[in-house]
């Protein structure tokens, strides 16, 4: 077992951020797109580069509503990502022995 | 491992070794949590306190009663601020855990119907205690019996057992105190409560790590 198995797309720290404040969220559960910046702290333009990223695979699902004037963007982990981020923390547990996944 | 070229794009991302994914991995579910959480264990074990504090104070002064006449006119407003506080505390605490989350998290406009049902059921029952004469101090621990099984109905429809317990946990310090009489009611209220505030507490904090 090597870094090798862990899927390129999670292990970047901003998608993984991504992947894992969503996963916090109860499955089904969306989160608008200001809250989930404000949460991880980056510009829209860098969150959005991210969300395309994981949009194009299928490992979340962002849908865009109007309420009158202001358009809300709401973004979700599909049960693909959440099946990824799953895959992905138990290649990160076979790594490390499971010593330093105190959470998860 | 090498960053991936997107990553380099966008200007922010360097390489993570499995420790550094593993310890951020942490970082931010339990921060996520965290912040998604509209019951804090750290604003339950608040209440917790709050509540033996308050009901302990009220056991004080009646027990010495003969006959019992109920909570005096200087525990009232204490026990009025502590329910005020306590619905604005919830109230704040949840808008804000939820802002910009839709889905299940949320509470349905059909279960905050049936929360208030169950309030007013309460209200009714106190009223008609006192159309009937009987002072509702006598059966302090009534008004937790209607909204504890409402908060369990609701919560056994969202198969969200932890909060189903608490529901069942505040219906029973109800009934536990109508059979411990109108002195013994406050204490059995007092310690029951706190009981079921910090077994939620310890039941939230769990969830956040395991």
């Amino acid at each position: 077992m090597n870094e090798e198995t862990l899927d390129p797309l999670i292990h970047v720290p901003t998608r993984l951020k991504i992947v894992a404040t969503l996963a916090a969220l109860p499955e089904g559960d969306t989160l608008s797109f200001t809250r989930l910046q404000d949460m991880i702290g980056l510009t829209p333009g860098n969150l959005i580069i991210h969300l395309r990223k994981l949009e194009d695979a299928d490992y979340i699902n962002s849908e865009k509503t109007r309420n009158g004037t202001v358009s809300i963007t709401t973004v979700a982990l599909t049960s693909q990502g959440r099946a990824a981020l799953g895959a992905y923390t138990r290649a990160l547990r076979d790594l490390l022995g499971g010593d330093l996944l105190g959470a998860l | 491992m090498k960053p991936t070229p997107d990553a380099i794009a966008s200007g922010s991302e360097g390489a993570m070794t499995p420790q550094q994914a593993a310890a951020l991995l942490d970082q931010v579910t339990h921060e996520a949590r965290r912040k998604l959480e509209p019951s804090p264990p750290w604003l339950l074990a608040t209440r917790a306190v709050a509540v033996l504090l308050l009901l302990g104070a009220v056991w004080m002064s009646v027990r010495g009663q003969h006959p019992y006449q109920g909570p005096t006119a200087a525990d009232i407003p204490f026990l009025i601020a502590f329910i005020v506080i306590n619905f604005a505390a919830t109230v704040s605490f949840r808008r804000h855990a939820v802002a910009g989350v839709r889905g299940s998290s949320r509470l349905r406009r059909s279960e905050i119907v049936v929360l208030v049902l169950a309030w007013a059921v309460v209200i009714v029952i106190v009223a008609a205690l006192a159309v009937a004469g009987t002072n509702v101090g006598r059966y302090p621990t009534s008004v937790l019996i209607a909204p504890g099984l409402a908060w369990a109905a609701i919560n056994a429809a969202r198969r969200s057992w932890r909060r189903l317990a608490t529901g069942l946990g505040v219906a029973v310090v109800g009934v536990a105190g109508l059979l411990a009489g109108p002195v013994g009611a406050w204490p059995v209220a007092g310690v029951g409560l706190c009981a079921v505030l910090l077994c939620a507490a310890g039941a939230v904090a769990w969830n956040h790590r395991a």
